[in-house]
């Protein structure tokens, strides 16, 4: 699984001014199409097709005060053989912890395919001064992530210093010359969709490698009306500058058929090109959990148990 | 790069169940045709006969309108609250076999089971409910004295949105206190004759509803009879013509719904992916079939390569193909010989100079298919930019300024619809003041409610169906 | 019995105009002939230019400024009451009942003044559709009516036949026969008033010699037939108009908010309501 992208690609501040100008979005023709997108009906081998690709697209995520070494390792171990019963099931893409928690997690992946991922710059508030963040990110990185997970300045944003927000990006953008930059919105604080719409621009703009819903950490985590407009966004933007970037949701996304919903998103509007884990990633604890149970339904046709499938 | 193809989810069609030959309905039976002839109704997708259905003549119009004569003797000593527990009642039963309806729709009309289970249908029930509630409340309706049903009314609907149309027909004027003889369009007669069968399930009085098949010589007999003394229709502006050309000696009443060829207006301050979204659902909603249908894109020159580049990428995304597969976009065009209109009008917007964009959907072999079709470089001159095509097929004029907008979208003879798509609100009421439509939906489009009225300015007919103003098609001023 | 007392001319886009075939006939009051025009088929040609022009300028003012026009006129025809009076009385009607007529002549033209700016408040209203959708049904003016106006002696006839359609923004073309007198007489106040010119245009004349020719212009959006025609007439008017769809009525309702409902378009606009 390679990371490098065809370009890489940031705009100037001006460029994205305007970009992200007279940004326009109707919320009820938006709803109506995404909820149309939701009527495909998925079944039999697409199904399977879709199960596995999901499987594939997963950053298994643990993001809480009381993560222990301990529990890093069942997590990777299950990221390496998501279901020791079926050889077939791929590795998740990758996992997700705090940066204190990234070496360990980097021991255990070290034979495998999965990547580290670490969330930094604050997470999950970002209310800290850049030197913090940039310093939080550095020390992910040096502890051997290949992924970093930033916030954006929410403060920065709501109080109209786009161009702040949008310095921070590129300065933690800097940081993270050698690892993929992955840079979360935070919708269900953004709320309005042309904001989730601005946010987006602006952090392609500032050369995140992909936009991501949520920490998580919201009860409003992510929508699969903010993914579509994201993907309306990475569109707009490959573009304007060819470089094609990935989406990350994250926050409630708990079964298989919520999931598959979010495939057919970026299938129907994105395209094929993005069905794969360098375009697209769920962020996700339980998620996988439910696929694994489909994915054996569909070749055993009875539904299964939980206890099949190992702890994460 | 692999790709994901979604594969087949076929809505079972086992849950219908259609009969080899269809009489005639009056008084509250199915009966052998006088005509003794019989038409035959096919599935646009594939081909194949459905069923056999009766071609009524003027010998069986006669016995409809006889069996009308003896319903409306007990429909008219009916309260309005005992009308209204009738349509109730109807409603109730559409929605409960609405699975069926909708099957059976899909089959005979070709339309994705997709719009016929998620809007055909719901859209049915709703219409009879809202008007199943105003049969008792006629009084309070308008501020106006003397209104009076008609008696009996003749209704002719179309193929594009078969029982849909029952609904706009029948529920509001059996609400009002008429008894209605029906004629179905030839080519999608079955949910009627189902619809039918509803009505002796409810126990629906013998003779207040009665359905009488056939083709353009049945609706003919029916538009004739002088014991008719309504005629509502929705079709072909040719048609609706004829109907006030034929019934010029008769003191009668005409609602017509007739033809259009709709401006859908993007302005350069729209929300553009939702304007895209708007303009797709406008046109290739029902594969076009749509008499409201927003087939005039006009749009504004500055931004037309953006939104026409948006626009043919979100046609490749249309999924055309078998219309009970619960992921089609498209369905089958209704009948070859609609096939025919369209490919001979699209062959001379091609002769006349205008670009083609086609998608590159894999057409099935058997039945009727067109893909989604996109002109640009078209002039407001050119046939494909007046005529009513009625199909999939959208074409695009652009403009400099509001006014001019207005000029190209009113340079027409039609006047049902128009869109307007701005995020500028005075723009919108400003645009919507002088577009000579009677539908005008801003930032939306193909939207419909049984409360909201629908009707046509200019030769696009006269009369609204739906809404309060509605009733108005089925009571006359008495002085 | 034989003088010519006046020579009365239609009255077309604010002007006072000959027949352009310098044609009359003679209508008989009392003891006394007038002239007035037998409107030929270039006149009814002409009356629609006139009232193109006559409707966008109607349609440009307010519903409250046509209320005040009409109230105006309204003013007019009573300071002029008693030429009405005389005129009713020429036709035949005894005093009191002329005096009845123009009462109620008055009193039609004081509620359709007063209902110009409210009938949109009655005729339209807000749709409870389902969904997050603002839908209102608000009414146009239909566009250009033709009036076939009843032969009854009454000004109180002849303003109920005019004024439905013109109160709801339509410009008329009010087409007499037997009433003409009283009509053009009717002119003359509307040309004082601040009606806008061609909004209300009036012609005297024969209808059968123009019906082929109104029935058939398809800028005519629609013909109100308030006389009693046979039915060959209906016959070839309905016929006729069938070739552009024109909205025709027969003896339409005069009175009440029903009168109004024929010259109205009823104009659907949805929107979404979202952030």
């Amino acid at each position: 699984m390679s990371l490098t992208k065809e370009t890489k690609n940031t705009l100037s501040w001006s460029d994205t001014v305007e970009l992200i100008d007279n940004l326009r979005v109707d919320e009820v023709g938006l709803k109506e199409r995404v909820a149309s997108l939701a009527t495909r009906s998925i079944k039999k081998d697409s199904k399977l097709q879709a199960l596995n690709y999901i499987v594939t697209m997963c950053d298994l995520t643990t993001l809480e005060g009381e993560d222990t070494e301990g529990k890093i390792g069942q997590m990777t171990a299950k990221a390496i053989r998501p279901d020791p019963s079926n050889i077939e099931v791929p590795s998740v893409a990758a996992v997700c912890v705090y940066p204190a928690l990234v070496s360990k997690a980097k021991e255990m992946t070290k034979n495998s395919n999965v990547k580290v991922a670490s969330v930094s710059s604050y997470f999950p508030s970002g209310q800290a001064p850049l030197e913090s963040k940039i310093l939080d990110t550095q020390f992910a990185i040096d502890q051997g992530a290949d992924e970093i997970d930033i916030v954006i300045n929410r403060k920065a944003f709501f109080e109209g210093d786009y161009r702040k927000m949008y310095d921070e990006i590129v300065a933690l953008k800097e940081v993270c010359s050698s690892v993929h930059l992955k840079t979360i919105l935070e919708v269900g604080e953004l709320r309005t969709y042309e904001n989730i719409k601005k946010a987006s621009l602006i952090s392609l703009a500032a050369g995140s490698d992909f936009i991501k819903t949520s920490t998580g950490k919201i009860s409003d985590g992510s929508s699969r009306e903010a993914c579509y407009l994201m993907a309306k966004s990475v569109w707009d933007y490959k573009e304007v500058t060819g470089f094609k970037a990935g989406i990350k949701v994250a926050g409630g996304i708990r079964d298989s058929k919520d999931a598959i919903r979010y495939l057919v998103i970026v299938n129907e509007e994105l395209g094929s090109d993005w069905l794969n884990p360098d375009y697209f990633r769920f962020g996700a604890s339980s998620l996988v959990d439910d696929v694994l149970k489909q994915i054996k339904k569909l070749k055993t046709n009875a539904y299964q148990s939980g206890y099949y499938f190992p702890r994460g | 790069m692999n790709t994901w193809e979604y594969a087949e989810s076929i809505e079972s069609s086992s849950i219908v169940s259609i009969e080899k030959k269809y009489g005639i309905f009056f008084d509250g039976q199915f009966q052998s045709p006088n005509s003794k002839k019989y038409l035959k109704t096919i599935s646009p997708s594939t081909e194949e006969v459905l069923s056999s259905v009766a071609l009524g003549n003027q010998s069986d119009i006669d016995s409809a309108v006889e069996s009308a004569k003896s319903g409306l003797k007990v429909w008219s000593k009916l309260s309005g609250t005992q009308r209204a527990k009738y349509l109730f009642k109807l409603a109730r039963l559409i929605q409960e076999r609405s699975r069926e309806f909708a099957v059976l729709e899909s089959l005979d009309g070709g339309k994705p089971i997709k719009e016929s289970r998620d809007f055909d249908l719901p859209q049915v029930a709703a219409n009879f409910f809202y008007f199943a509630g105003w049969a008792d409340k006629l009084d309070i309706s308008w501020n106006t004295k003397g209104l009076k049903p008609y008696g009996i009314v003749g209704q002719i609907i179309p193929w594009n949105f078969p029982l849909l149309m029952l609904s706009w027909k029948v529920a509001p004027a059996l609400a009002t206190g008429n008894v209605v003889i029906l004629k179905p369009a030839e080519s999608t007669p079955l949910t009627a004759l189902l619809f039918a069968e509803l009505c002796q399930e409810v126990g629906l009085p013998p003779g207040v509803f009665n359905l009488v098949t056939g083709d353009g010589t049945t609706g003919a007999a029916l538009v004739q009879h002088p014991d008719v003394s309504k005629i509502a229709f929705t079709g072909s502006t040719a048609v609706g013509k004829y109907i006030q050309n034929e019934t010029a000696d008769r003191d009668i009443g005409l609602t017509l719904e007739l033809g259009g060829k709709a401006a859908n207006i993007v302005f350069n301050d729209a929300a553009i992916d939702q304007a895209v979204e708007g303009v797709v659902n406008g046109i290739f909603f029902n594969q076009g079939h749509v008499c409201c249908a927003g087939s005039r894109l006009v749009l504004q020159e500055d931004i037309h390569d953006e939104f026409v580049s948006k626009l043919e990428k979100r046609m490749q995304s249309l999924r055309v193909g078998n219309p009970l597969d619960k992921n089609t976009d498209i369905g089958a065009i209704n009948s070859k010989e609609q096939l025919d209109k369209i490919s001979s009008l699209v062959n001379e917007g091609i002769a006349e100079g205008g670009s083609i964009f086609q998608t590159d959907c894999d057409l099935p072999t058997d039945g009727y298919w067109f893909r989604p079709t996109l002109f640009t470089n078209a002039q407001p001159s050119y046939k494909i930019s007046r005529e009513e095509i009625f199909g999939p097929v959208l074409t695009t004029l652009t403009f400099r300024t509001p006014e001019e907008a207005i000029e190209i979208s009113n340079n027409t003879e039609y006047g049902l619809s128009a869109g307007i798509w701005t995020e500028k609100g005075s723009k919108i009421l400003w645009a919507a003041d002088r577009l000579q439509a009677g539908v005008i939906w801003a930032n939306t489009f193909n939207k419909f409610d049984p409360s909201s009225p629908f009707g046509g300015y200019k030769e696009s007919g006269f009369g609204r169906e739906g809404g309060r103003h509605g009733l108005l098609s089925y009571l006359k001023v008495q002085s | 019995m034989n003088e010519i007392k006046k020579t009365y001319k239609n009255y077309v886009g604010g002007k006072y105009l000959r027949s352009e075939s310098g044609k009359t006939f003679r209508i008989a009051l009392k003891s006394e002939f007038y002239e007035v025009p037998l409107t030929s088929r270039k006149d009814v040609r002409d009356a629609v230019v006139a009232a193109k022009k006559g409707f966008t300028e109607w349609q440009k003012l307010t519903p409250y400024n046509r209320t005040q026009v009409l109230y105006r006129l309204s003013e007019m025809l009573e300071g002029n009451i008693e030429t009405y009076q005389q005129i009713l009385e020429d036709s035949g009607l005894s005093k009191s009942k002329a005096k009845e007529d123009t009462k109620q002549a008055l009193d039609s033209l004081i509620w359709y003044a007063g209902i110009a700016d409210k009938w949109e408040q009655m005729t339209g209203n807000l749709n409870p559709v389902a969904g997050e959708y603002f839908n209102i049904s608000h009414q146009e003016s239909l566009g250009i009516v033709f009036t076939l106006n009843s032969d009854e002696n009454s000004l109180n006839q002849l303003l109920l036949n005019i004024l439905p359609s013109l109160v709801t923004g339509c410009s008329v073309i009010s087409f007499n026969g037997d009433n003409s007198i009283m009509a053009l007489k009717l002119a003359e106040d509307i040309n004082n008033s601040d009606l806008p010119a061609g909004a209300l245009n009036i012609l005297s004349g024969k209808f059968d010699q123009i019906i082929d020719d109104v029935s058939n212009h398809v800028e005519i959006n629609a013909m109100a037939i308030y006389k009693q025609l046979p039915s060959t007439d209906k016959k070839i008017i309905r016929e006729n108009a069938s070739k552009s769809l024109k909205r025709i009525f027969i003896n339409p309702p005069v009175s009440g908010l029903e009168s109004l409902l024929p010259f109205i378009e009823t104009k659907t606009v949805w929107h979404p309501k979202g952030r």
